[in-house]
Parts: structure tokens; sequence; C-alpha cells
């Protein structure tokens, strides 16, 4: 009997369980080294960074390429964030609906946080998808939508925010809001997300416990909200001409570095295109 | 308005100035099961410190049902029993908060003349009329998770296992659930289901996974431990959960819900993980 109830209903638990996991591994584990990656952009700036860093662009420079150098990374793409990360929206958007908000009645402040984590997590999921379309997949003709190059890492990040423009004009203010908008809610829906997991995992139990928990995933949340305001800030106002001279200067230096022939062909190529 | 008769323990000249004022009853009316519903107003004379509440405001109105336009109309309809808050019946949403009526008391929430007071029926169960709903979804839902000490048989069992103290002070405070389907009516995640045949897949709530907490805490009602885990795995389970925790806010008795919602989240999944390994 039980094989002809519907797929969702059989495999229940399982997949809120599953759900519930992706959303701290590697989800959520990926949020935190992602922001801290991007906030080297102003560790240089700050004198965080120890080598001589050019305003934070070496340090970023340096992280993207250490990423670029993992092996099969797009294997690791697909299997450790965009299916995760498909897996996670499409179920949490089907169980969003379920649910139907009545903050006008009880206006307690966990039914404000179930209400945001909603919205949050519709607005998370356009959010990445327009940041790894336009980034990642190289979707261009999105609107005020321009490329990354991972050998132009700074640079290019800094076109993106302003909205595909060298200049900070009108693309700059709609993207910048929307990057804003969109990593804060994530990392809200992240925050909170940890908070409620313990408690459907059953890690927290007792009204002290999750209190405690609170507190450290805010901690964490107003953590990761600084990092990606940091960055963002740091892109914004990148000097991209400076930033340029440094990249071109490290590809040459890269180019030297490698077997002449092949590699440096690439490297012009990836100069070329930008 | 309303002929001023005397209120459920009134006042004895226990000498607190008797303030007579004026409370207007704002009432949402259904004349039964999937009929629209619509709103009629009732002045009711209250006197402060005579112990008024919703229920003998009520019966003012049933006695008397005229409406403030001077029209006669049918007495409102409730349900209640207890009248001290544990039996659950007469839950109703006062002034868009859901809460029992007969501990509503008028000198608290309409301390005014002209003071308004809003009565609707819960929202997450079918109104049988006006104020009265049916709750037998709460009741299917604790068979649902085997809400019972399982002891068949009429012959002599013996003496049970003992309770340790601290089991039983954890399990006391569930025990006085009155299923009064408060924590269902504030829960985000809780909705009306008309058709029996939906109840088991749709969300159970707050009232039945404290009650799983209860029995499967209890020495011999942890024989069906089990049996009322898979049933909370299931779709409408504690995994539907949303985490608003409202339930807990405005349950009466303060039963400390989130605590069994996370506790029976752990046992789910160690129960989970065993079924699991051992295949069944
Ligand atoms: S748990 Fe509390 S609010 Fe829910 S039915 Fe029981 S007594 Fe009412
Ligand atoms: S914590 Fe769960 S049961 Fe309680 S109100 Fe929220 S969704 Fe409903
Ligand atoms: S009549 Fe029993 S709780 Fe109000």
């Amino acid at each position: 009997m039980a094989s002809k109830e519907p797929f969702m209903q059989r495999h229940h638990f399982l997949l809120r369980r599953l759900h519930s996991f992706t959303g701290v591994f590697p989800i959520g584990v990926f949020l935190i080294v992602h922001l801290t990656t991007n906030a080297s952009i102003v560790w240089g700036r700050l004198g965080v960074a120890t080598e001589k860093s050019h305003g934070g662009v070496a340090t970023f420079q340096h992280e993207v390429e250490f990423i670029h150098s993992l092996p099969a990374l797009l294997l690791i793409e697909i299997f450790g964030l965009w299916l995760p990360i498909a897996f996670h929206s499409i179920l949490g958007v089907y169980y969003a609906t379920t649910g139907k908000s009545n903050i006008k009645h009880y206006r307690y402040q966990d039914n404000w946080r179930y209400t945001m984590q909603r919205i949050s997590g519709y607005i998370g999921v356009l959010f990445i998808f327009y940041h790894v379309a336009t980034l990642r997949w190289g979707w261009t003709w999105l609107p005020f939508a321009s490329g990354f190059n991972f050998r132009e890492a700074s640079s290019t990040t800094a076109i993106a925010l302003r909205g595909g423009s060298e200049e900070i004009g009108f693309g700059a203010v709609v993207i910048g809001l929307f990057y804003l908008v969109g990593v804060l809610m994530l990392v809200f829906h992240f925050a909170n997300g940890l908070w409620t997991a313990a408690i459907t995992w059953g890690v927290t139990i007792t009204e002290q416990a999750q209190r405690r928990w609170g507190y450290v995933c805010a901690g964490l949340g107003f953590g990761l909200a600084g990092l990606a305001l940091a960055a963002l800030v740091g892109f914004v106002t990148l000097d991209i001409d400076e930033a340029r001279e440094y990249e071109r200067a490290r590809i040459i230096e890269l180019e030297s570095a490698a077997a002449p022939d092949q590699q440096a062909g690439q490297l012009e190529n990836a100069l070329a295109r930008h | 308005m309303v002929s001023p008769a005397s209120h459920n323990g009134s006042n004895n000249g226990s000498g607190a100035p008797a303030r007579s004022r004026t409370v207007r009853f704002r009432i949402q009316r259904c004349e039964g099961p999937a009929k629209p519903s619509r709103w009629e107003e009732f002045d009711v004379p209250v006197e402060a410190g005579a112990g008024a509440n919703v229920i003998s405001c009520l019966q003012l109105i049933a006695a008397n049902p005229v409406t403030v336009d001077g029209k006669r109309t049918t007495p409102v309809v409730w349900d209640s029993g207890c009248l001290e808050e544990v039996c659950g019946s007469c839950t109703m949403v006062i002034n868009g908060r859901v809460r029992q009526s007969c501990s509503c008391l008028i000198d608290n929430d309409a301390p005014n003349d002209g003071d308004v007071v809003t009565l609707q029926p819960m929202s997450k169960f079918p109104v049988v009329r006006d104020l009265w709903v049916d709750r037998a979804r709460m009741f299917d839902s604790l068979r649902k998770i085997k809400a019972w000490v399982p002891i068949d048989g009429l012959h002599d069992q013996g003496a049970g296992p003992r309770e340790r103290p601290k089991t039983q002070q954890t399990r006391y405070v569930h025990s006085t659930c009155m299923s009064c389907g408060c924590c269902l009516e504030a829960c985000p995640q809780y909705k009306l289901e008309e058709d029996p045949d939906d109840w088991d897949t749709a969300f159970i709530g707050a009232a039945a996974i404290g009650q799983v907490r209860l029995f499967n805490k209890h020495e011999t009602g942890a024989e069906l431990a089990g049996e009322r885990l898979d049933a909370l795995m299931g779709p409408g389970g504690v995994t539907d959960c949303g985490n608003a925790q409202n339930c807990v806010k405005v349950c009466p008795k303060e039963i400390p819900l989130t605590e069994a919602i996370a506790d029976m989240g752990r046992a789910v999944a160690l129960h989970g993980l065993k079924k699991f390994f051992r295949g069944k």
C-alpha cells in the first residue's frame, strides 16, 4: 500500500530532514566561506593582509585563484552547490506555501521571524539565480549584467556590482541595492535557519538552550552581515584602473612562469575578452 | 440594549464601587456549516467588580437578543462546560486573539464605558453555529498518535513500573492540555481542513506533539513509543512545524510546546536512524 502514496508523502521525513541538512551543509558553510573570501578585498586596505596587497586586490585575486585551482571545480560546483541549492530552494518554496502567515494578529517576534524566513527565502532564490547566472554562467543579457573573469577578479566584480559599468550611475544604485538586500536576506535566512535547525534536530530542547543558541546564531548573523557589507563597499568604491594594473601584472607574471606556448595563449585570450 | 439582569457570580456587596458601564459586543455570526457569516453588535451593561466574563455577557445577550439597531435576532450560540478554564470548549477569538471566553474578564479587557469586545469563532475548525466550532479533528489527532497507555485485558497485571520524579515533572504539565485548540488557531502551519480524509496528511499541530511527549515518557505508555513516532514522522507530523513558536505563547496552560517539538524532533531523528539500520 505504501508505494501507492505520492513520492513527496512516501519520503516525507527524509526530504524534510535533507532540506534542513542541506541548508547548513553545504549551503551555509559555503556562505561563510564565500563572504569571508569577498571581504578579503578590504583586508588589504585595513592592513590585515600580510603581503603587499594593492588595496585588497591582490588578496582577493589570490583567494580566487586558489578556488579556481581546485581539481574538478565544475563537479564540486554542480554536486556541492548548485544541486543542493536547487533542492533546498525548490523544496523550500513548496514547504513555504503550506503555511499561512498570521503576523497581523499574533505580533510575536518569533512569528515575525517565521514570516521573514519565508520572505528572505523567496528573495534569496531570485538573488542567487541572478548572481550565479551573471557572474558564473556569463548570462550577460540579463539587465545590468556583466561577466566575471577570474584572472581579473576584482575589476570585473567591481564592474558587475556597478551594474555593468565602470561609473557609479543608475545601474550601480540598482545592482548595489539588489546585492545589499539579497545578501542581507540570505544572511538572515542562514542565521535564523541555523537556529531553527537546532530545534528541528532536537539539539536545543529547553527554552534556555534555544535562547542561548539564539545568541550564537544572532552573533554569527551580524558577523556575516558585517563581512558582506565590507565586501560590498569595498568593491563599489574600488579604483578599477589600479586594480587592472595589478591584475595585468599578475597575468604577465603567471605567463612567464608557466610553460611559454599554450598557457600564454590562454591568458591572452582571457585578457582580450575584457 | 440587553436587559440589565445579573451576571454570574455578581458582586455580593464586597464594597467595591459598582461602576456601571456599557460594553459593546461585536460578534461574528453564522447560521450553520457552509453558511455565510455576518456581524452583529450588542450593548451589554456591566458593573465593575461583578466578575463579568464573556460568557456571562453572552448569557445576557441570549436572554434578550436585540442588536444595537433595536433589531430582534436569534440568540448567539456558543460552547462551554467547566467555566473555569479546564475543559477548553469555550475557546474563541476575542479581540483578534484566541483564548478561553470563560476566563476572559470584562473588567480587564473592556474597563471603560463604550469599549468594544469582538468575538469570532476559531478559524481553524469548522463552525457549527456562531461561536461554536467542531474540534473533532483534535480528537482524531489524539487517536492518530495513540494518546493512551496500553493496558489490555481485565486480569491483574501487577504493579506498573516506577516513574522517576524528574520525568513526572516533565510530564505533568503536558497532562494539563485540555485540547482547547488555542495553539492550533495561532499556528501559521495549521490550517482548516473540513474533509476528514485530509486530516491524516495535514499538519497535526503542537497539542498532539506535546501529547506524544507525555505518553512516550510514561513507563508503560512507552510501549507504543515507536508507533507514535512513526505517526509524527509522516506527512503532517512534527516535521511540518515551521518554528513560529506562536503555539507556546497562546497556550493557556503554559505547556512548553516548543520544548516538546524539539524533543520530538530529536526522538524522530534517532528513531529514523534506528529504523534505517534495522531495516524496518
Ligand atoms: S497545548 Fe495548550 S493551547 Fe494547545 S490544546 Fe493543549 S491546552 Fe490548548
Ligand atoms: S512552533 Fe510549530 S506548532 Fe508552534 S505555532 Fe509554530 S509552526 Fe505551529
Ligand atoms: S468553559 Fe471550560 S474552559 Fe471555558
